[in-house]
């Protein structure tokens, strides 16, 4: 078993976010949550990637409870993470952005008297190629576009070699030709690398493009979850989300 | 490289050679600004790289000159073991305070570390059987061969010199790099895999042993001790220094404690009024030069080096 979660919850106040979700991520798979504003889909992605800790339930990671763990640990075991609104470092070239992750995932971070500089040269090329950016490694992160600083954050994401690897709406705010990119790049990942991709996404067009499985989340309850074609025909699904168009 | 460091080699030279020019009083002042410059840089690592402003780096100096001051005057413990001693004790008790703290971030960081200054500081002051209380400790001299001040000069430039070399090489290397990603974005780095407190924690420690070393260097020199070198009005000199000369350079607090010192040693010469002086000066650097002298500088380097590129490339 790669990732499941055991019938999680979480409460916000009286407010139940996620309601006894219980779902696994198949290792390899590009599984995408959908559901309307207010779904709990980045909830859900919070309880899994450790921001958020469950009000009940389980998280299991290989088999393995993480329910507990802090993000950081949970990073270190192999779920690392984007955020819906990008996290990236505005001061730091790109360059040395995307060292950061590598310096962490290899365990060099104490090292206290070697040049950062000098680590992992190849490795941090070679990311930054595969998400183009290697023309803007020595500019600021914060004066690259927007499209390219989605594209940083994958590449940052990327530094940390991770297994499952959690996107938060990774189309966001992108033009139709950003997101066309950025779609092929993770699909190229996840057959290159072997990643397993979690996303949250609402351009059900992109959704339907490259998922291989669909959770359908629906004030915080699971809905569905299927391969594209079972989630499409779900009548329950159309009633409340696709508006019986799809 | 001796392009882009030729005013570092310089700087070098000069202050091997400054006793051969100056006058006693002035040697003095220069002591005094390398070893405050020390602190300076100890307080930098936390606030100009790792992002947090402690207000209780001074409690550590004290703490590193009060355990030399009493090791060598009430013990007649070894001048070198007793500076190991001061080091120790600062980076113990930095520890202890380093775990309270590290778990708050911005104000929060600031008001803790003033809180558990003053707090150290009371307890030196009010302990009058154990630390002297408002006395101080007099009468801490350093051995034979260090008692004249040219020698002494010499001893504390080259302690100065490896510690701010071993800061220099920490912020360059992977764990400085990890810090400054803590300061740009603590969220992005903790998703990275990088436990937050606990390189604050580390970071504090070592920032508390070089503050620590500072004070254990000074004490023998100035052949006392007292409660004001723990105050929140000592901690305040390196925050002023650092916003002085920049931040963000590595060289900013050392020029900003450098002017700072000089400063005041000429400006008492005619007045009593340093504090209207120095907040004055203050004023005008955050008006006009927000990033600091070297940092102004910087910025005028950079522009002026854009605009020779773009004249090649034309």
């Amino acid at each position: 078993m790669f990732l499941q979660t055991q019938g999680i919850t979480k409460e916000f106040g009286k407010l139940r976010a996620v309601n006894n979700v219980t779902l696994e991520i198949k290792k390899g798979d590009i599984h995408a949550i959908i559901g309307p504003n207010g779904a709990g889909k980045s909830t859900y992605f919070n309880l899994v990637t450790g921001y958020h800790r469950v009000t009940s339930g389980k998280v299991l990671f290989r088999d393995k409870e993480i329910t507990n763990l802090p993000a950081y640990s949970r990073c270190n075991l192999g779920i690392t993470r984007s955020f819906q609104i990008t996290s990236i470092y505005p001061k730091l070239t790109v360059y040395e952005s995307v060292l950061m992750g590598l310096l962490s995932h290899r365990k060099v971070t104490l090292n206290f008297f070697s040049s950062a500089k000098k680590f992992f040269k190849e490795e941090v090329w070679r990311t930054l190629e595969d998400v183009g950016l290697a023309d803007q490694a020595n500019t600021l992160g914060d004066s690259i576009s927007h499209g390219d600083k989605k594209r940083l954050e994958l590449a940052i994401t990327l530094g940390t070699e991770p297994e499952l690897l959690c996107l938060d709406e990774p189309t966001c705010g992108m033009s139709p030709e950003e997101t066309d990119i950025a779609m092929s790049l993770i699909k190229k990942f996840s057959e290159e690398r072997g990643l397993t991709i979690l996303f949250t996404e609402h351009d059900m067009s992109v959704v339907f493009g490259i998922a291989k499985r669909i959770s359908v989340l629906h004030q915080g309850t699971l809905i569905a979850d299927g391969t594209p074609q079972e989630v499409r025909a779900s009548e329950e699904v159309q009633k409340v989300y696709l508006g019986g168009s799809a | 490289m001796l392009k882009k460091g030729w005013w570092l080699i310089l700087l070098l030279i000069v202050s091997f050679i400054a006793p051969l020019f100056v006058t006693e009083f002035y040697l003095t002042v220069l002591c005094e600004a390398l070893v405050m410059s020390l602190l300076a840089l100890s307080f930098n690592l936390l606030f100009g790289y790792m992002g947090q402003l402690s207000f209780g780096q001074a409690a550590f100096y004290g703490l590193g000159g009060y355990t030399v001051a009493m090791l060598m005057t009430k013990t007649h413990f070894n001048f070198w073991l007793s500076i190991v001693a001061g080091v120790l004790v600062a980076s113990i008790i930095g520890l202890i305070v380093g775990i309270f703290c590290v778990r708050l971030r911005g104000i929060y960081f600031a008001v803790l570390t003033l809180a558990f200054g003053q707090l150290i500081f009371f307890i030196v002051f009010k302990w009058h059987n154990f630390t002297g209380g408002d006395d101080g400790i007099q009468g801490v001299f350093p051995p034979e061969f260090l008692k004249s001040p040219t020698n002494y000069y010499y001893f504390l430039l080259i302690i100065f010199l490896l510690s701010a070399l071993v800061l220099w090489k920490i912020i360059h290397s992977p764990f400085g790099q990890t810090i400054v990603s803590m300061r740009e974005n603590s969220e992005r780095t903790e998703f990275l895999g990088i436990n937050i407190a606990k390189y604050q924690l580390i970071t504090f420690v070592i920032a508390a042993a070089i503050a620590g070393l500072a004070g254990a260097i000074w004490v023998p020199f100035y052949r006392s001790v007292a409660p004001s070198y723990l105050t929140w009005i000592k901690s305040g000199e390196p925050v002023m220094a650092a916003i002085l000369g920049g931040p963000s350079l590595f060289y900013g607090p050392i020029l900003g404690m450098f002017i700072m010192t000089f400063f005041h040693s000429w400006v008492l010469g005619f007045t009593i009024y340093w504090p209207v002086v120095m907040g004055i000066l203050i004023l005008i650097i955050i008006f006009f030069l927000p990033g600091g002298i070297l940092g102004f500088i910087q910025e005028k380097v950079n522009q002026r080096r854009e605009r020779l590129n773009q004249l090649a490339e034309k």
